[in-house]
């Protein structure tokens, strides 16, 4: 099943937040609370699922000089249809993304699925991939979201709705505030490779630091693989 | 030079169709979208304003004075005045501006205040959006209070921890204020001419 492969990579292995570390400018911006987090992941879910269809389309007929202005027209195209829509018909959640959803635009993750990923393959896994690196995002986004609020504000909001409390502790605002966000995203982010590290050690695969640790020789992405 | 010539016409191309694209999509969500940003301003204004039974967004009287544009929109009940609404904007806010819409009844008192859009620390000056902080300014008169946190002598009450954001507020209401008993006048007037 190739087709589930490309999906089940981007929530875990490929993690467009916690992986590949792509897409930051949003994820640090929106992650203040579980909602925002969701409408986020998934205003760019769809932008990423169409703009890697029509990509992966037109993949034969773009002259490769000329193919990252031709992405930059399609994904700002799918932006702005999505503003003027959720303007138009979901008022509520336009209030709460208005701002962000031009982020979308300057979204690594969108601009990098198009170029390393549906300017190659087929409409149909890139569909697949659309799907799966745009939940891995949401999943990123929602997990960053309901840290900051729980422990920042002290509650989870779906929706305006349905808010819970979380009671018996005092919320620590720094987490809510943008430093919270890096602090937050740092945490995080070590989490996972400590999981990622006991996973590889359990192959009998432990990271050893490179000896000259730079972006080059880094193979922290890479462990586990093969 | 070929190449170049079909470099630029398959940008072309891509670009003509996504701009198609894009004035289709514009007039199919122009008509909802004025249509849900007056039902916004109309609900902002049924909270500050008294119960009224015209369209005060179609009675809108424009007013230039302290160096601003001052729009003030005007609420009847059966033809009497009963209130007006306008927007105030404070640039002294913690982050940005606080835009503020005020609602004033015909007593001459502020009947309702509401914050329109701010970006001020949450959890600390965005409490100026807590309808328990706001409700201190309703039935003021607007003559007879002293428009000022109490920090510096004034009548309204100012979060704690976040003075800056509740004197932001409290100012731009005595600025529109002001501007709306200097030119409470033509504002009324205006009203009654109108049926």
């Amino acid at each position: 099943m190739k087709f589930w492969n490309e999906v089940i990579k981007g929530l875990w292995k490929e993690n467009p937040i916690f992986r590949l570390v792509l897409g930051m400018c949003p994820t640090l911006a929106v992650t203040t609370s579980l909602e925002n987090s969701l409408g986020m992941g998934m205003a760019a879910t769809f932008v990423l699922l169409c703009s890697n269809i029509v990509i992966s389309v037109i993949r034969n007929i773009i002259p490769s000089k000329v193919r990252i202005p031709c992405y930059i027209v399609v994904i700002a195209s799918f932006v702005t249809i999505v503003d003027l829509l959720m303007n138009a018909f979901a008022y509520k959640l336009y209030e709460s993304l208005g701002l962000f959803i031009p982020l979308i635009v300057v979204n690594c993750i969108i601009l990098g699925r198009a170029e390393a990923f549906a300017s190659k393959n087929s409409t149909m896994m890139s569909v697949a991939d659309g799907i799966g690196m745009g939940l891995g995002f949401t999943l990123g986004l929602a997990v960053l979201g309901i840290f900051r609020e729980v422990l920042g504000a002290g509650t989870i909001t779906v929706w305006g709705d349905l808010k819970m409390t979380v009671k018996g502790m005092e919320p620590m605002l720094l987490l809510i505030l943008a430093p919270g966000g890096f602090i937050a995203l740092g945490l995080l982010l070590g989490f996972m490779n400590h999981i990622q590290n006991r996973l590889s050690l359990r192959k009998g695969k432990g990271y050893v630091t490179p000896p000259t640790l730079d972006c080059r020789h880094c193979v922290m992405c890479k462990w586990g693989e093969e | 030079m070929k190449d170049t010539i079909k470099l630029i016409a398959v940008l072309v191309i891509i670009c003509a169709v996504a701009g198609s694209l894009l004035a289709w999509v514009h007039k199919v969500t122009y008509e909802p979208i004025q249509e849900t940003e007056r039902k916004v301003r109309n609900d902002a204004m049924k909270e500050v304003l008294p119960q009224y039974d015209n369209d005060p967004i179609a009675e809108a009287v424009a007013i230039t004075a302290d160096g601003g544009e001052w729009t003030f929109n005007v609420a009847r009940m059966g033809g009497k005045f009963v209130g007006a609404a306008f927007e105030t904007t404070s640039s002294k806010g913690y982050g940005g501006n606080i835009v503020i819409m005020v609602g004033v009844n015909a007593d001459d008192a502020v009947q309702a205040v509401k914050i329109l859009k701010q970006k001020e620390t949450p959890g600390l000056g965005a409490k100026i959006e807590d309808p328990e902080w706001r409700a201190q300014f309703n039935g003021r008169s607007i003559s007879e209070t002293k428009w000022a946190v109490q920090k510096d002598q004034g009548d309204i009450d100012q979060i704690t921890a976040a003075t800056i954001s509740s004197r932001a507020v409290t100012e731009a209401v005595k600025q529109g204020l002001s501007v709306y008993t200097g030119n409470r006048a033509e504002i009324t007037k205006a009203a009654g001419e109108a049926k």
